[in-house]
């Protein structure tokens, strides 16, 4: 699927907007403060209707209006939708179709996005909760099922953790409900587990052919799953169950003691690998950022293979971070594939003739003008 | 400006029941002003009479007027069958169905350490000691519901009652009868094939 034309209204600094927007490769390009990434947050919202920076819609409106505007025409391989996506001080409507949708649920869906920014190297860099979160979110919106296992698991884990406090403080000991909420844990637990390493392998699998390309084969990026269930009892969901139940038993006194659960889902880790050594800790900052840029790129094939379309892609601000190899091949992957926008403040870095017909736009205080057309849009005043 | 003392006690007393906040405890208190004289009185005596009247069976749970319950004193009723259930509500719901003969047993919630409800706080000591006293007894059908806590509770009367050597079961979960698939969500019609029978 691609993105044919925004059109914004009273969005952050741009007090109007109208753009076709090309099917391959889009170069945002300007000065700092200008609106770049406004422009891509503007996509993020038409995709999701709402925001990645701010959870208050009301900061997405223009200082000087009331209501704010962002509408669209996506292309999918079944036809063209118009999307149109309004905030107000009384909230936000959405229109499919020209239809308005009484539930963002059913709006949401229509246009799918990948948003790749600075942010992302927490994958890599960051803790673990940071990757069990990316886990859960990508995983959990290709799978309802996964979803499902997972509010039943965090559920559970909330009772048993209670129950474990409880235990601490009463003289009566009932070990058997202890028991019974084990044994539904690693119920759960094993198939949480087995369903991430199923997806996890699928993501190694592009991730993979994306690292070599941008590494120039010189890497292999591999995936490990970090967790306490022995490596070769992590095959079924029966197996890996009977495994976590062996290890509640081995850790019951530790966990009775220190009134929390301590084997599961909720404490594994995934690590990544470039040559057979976690780049986490092993890493430079280079080989950090092509870990988290491939993961993400993945998650488009991965999503392609899933729901049979490919999403659009935001890039905000990535190809400072990349040099000038690893920039070209990086822009050689998502050639041709899929609709991709890049924030930059300088052409210099891409080499133009890899980047077949790229279409640039040149943003400034708050107007974006294609290049070689006259200016679009009435010049901002300026905001601060 | 304050509400005069009894209609502030009034929207006071609409707000303990559930579901209800203070203004609709303040639309029902005002109604209630305007209604006629023998309703309120009905209203009052009824609510009353409800608490006073009415008694958890030393049996089973229920609530009943007299003590033993209907139910449980009823002996054409099948003695070798128990359905355990979560609120005395559900044996309503339960009889309604008219093919169950058997007897109930309540539990009064189910077992959930956040909300600080343990074992200890349910019926279940009372339905040991009846199934311990019943000889003829031959299957515990556990009817909570299809929640987490619902699970954790039935698994946990099962591995209590199966000792015993008495047959435990559990309600089947999947499509609702006369519903179309189409209208099911992911995880009944997953539960469904799950627990598909051979014909």
């Amino acid at each position: 699927m691609y993105l044919q034309e925004l059109q914004l209204q009273h969005f952050r600094n741009y007090p109007s907007a109208d753009l076709e927007l090309g099917p391959g490769i889009n170069v945002l390009l300007g000065e700092n403060a200008q609106g770049k990434t406004n422009l891509l947050e503007a996509i993020y919202v038409l995709a999701l209707t709402r925001s990645h920076r701010t959870a208050n819609d009301h900061d997405l409106v223009n200082w000087e209006a009331k209501t704010a505007k962002v509408s669209g025409r996506v292309v999918k391989s079944v036809g063209s939708v118009p999307l149109e996506l309004t905030f107000s001080r009384q909230g936000k409507r959405a229109k499919v179709n020209h239809l308005e949708q009484a539930r963002l649920s059913q709006y949401i869906g229509q246009l799918n996005v990948i948003l790749f920014a600075p942010e992302d190297l927490a994958i890599v860099k960051g803790a673990p909760t940071v990757r069990r979160r990316f886990m859960d979110m990508e995983f959990g919106q290709m799978n309802p099922r996964y979803l499902y296992n997972l509010s039943q698991y965090r559920t559970l884990l909330k009772q048993r953790n209670r129950y474990l406090k409880d235990l601490q403080h009463k003289q009566n000991r009932d070990l058997l409900f202890l028991s019974v909420l084990t044994d539904q844990l690693a119920a759960y637990g094993a198939e949480i587990i087995a369903q991430r390493l199923r997806m996890l392998h699928k993501l190694e699998h592009w991730a993979q052919a994306i690292h070599a390309e941008i590494s120039q084969q010189k890497e292999e990026l591999t995936f490990h799953y970090a967790t306490q269930v022995p490596e070769d009892q992590l095959t079924d969901p029966d197996t890996i169950c009977a495994a976590l139940t062996q290890l509640y038993k081995e850790h019951q006194d530790k966990e009775l003691y220190r009134g929390t659960t301590l084997v599961g889902p909720h404490r594994d880790d995934l690590h990544f690998r470039v040559n057979g050594k976690n780049v986490q800790t092993f890493g430079s900052q280079g080989q950090q950022r092509t870990t988290a840029l491939s993961v993400k790129l993945a998650e488009i094939d991965l999503m392609k293979e899933e729901t049979g379309e490919y999403p659009v892609l935001l890039l905000d601000d990535v190809l400072s971070e990349l040099d000038d190899a690893r920039q070209t091949h990086l822009l050689k992957a998502i050639q041709d594939k899929v609709q991709t926008f890049i924030t930059t403040t300088s052409l210099s870095g891409i080499t133009r003739q890899l980047i077949k017909d790229p279409t640039i736009f040149h943003v400034a205080n708050g107007t974006v003008v294609a290049d070689g057309s006259a200016p679009s849009g009435d010049p901002a005043t300026k905001e601060d | 400006m304050q509400y005069p003392e009894p209609i502030a006690q009034l929207i006071d007393s609409y707000m303990k029941l559930p579901g209800i906040g203070q203004k609709s405890a303040t639309r029902l208190a005002f109604f209630t002003i305007d209604m006629a004289d023998d309703d309120v009185t009905a209203f009052s005596k009824a609510l009353v009479s409800a608490k006073r009247d009415l008694h958890y069976c030393s049996i089973c749970g229920n609530i009943t007027e007299s003590d033993p319950c209907a139910i449980c004193a009823d002996k054409t009723r099948d003695q070798s069958h128990v359905l355990v259930v979560e609120q005395a509500k559900d044996i309503m719901v339960m009889e309604k169905m008219k093919e169950y003969h058997g007897l109930y047993h309540v539990l009064h919630g189910v077992m959930s350490p956040i909300e600080g409800k343990g074992p200890e706080d349910l019926n279940i000591t009372s339905l040991i000691n009846r199934l311990q006293k019943n000889p003829d007894m031959k299957e515990v059908i556990i009817a909570t519901n299809a929640t987490p806590e619902g699970e954790a509770t039935a698994m946990y009367l099962s591995r209590l009652i199966k000792p015993a050597g008495i047959k435990v079961t559990r309600l089947a979960h999947g499509l609702s009868v006369g519903s179309d698939i189409e209208y099911a969500d992911e995880m009944t019609l997953f539960k469904a094939v799950e627990g598909r029978t051979e014909m």
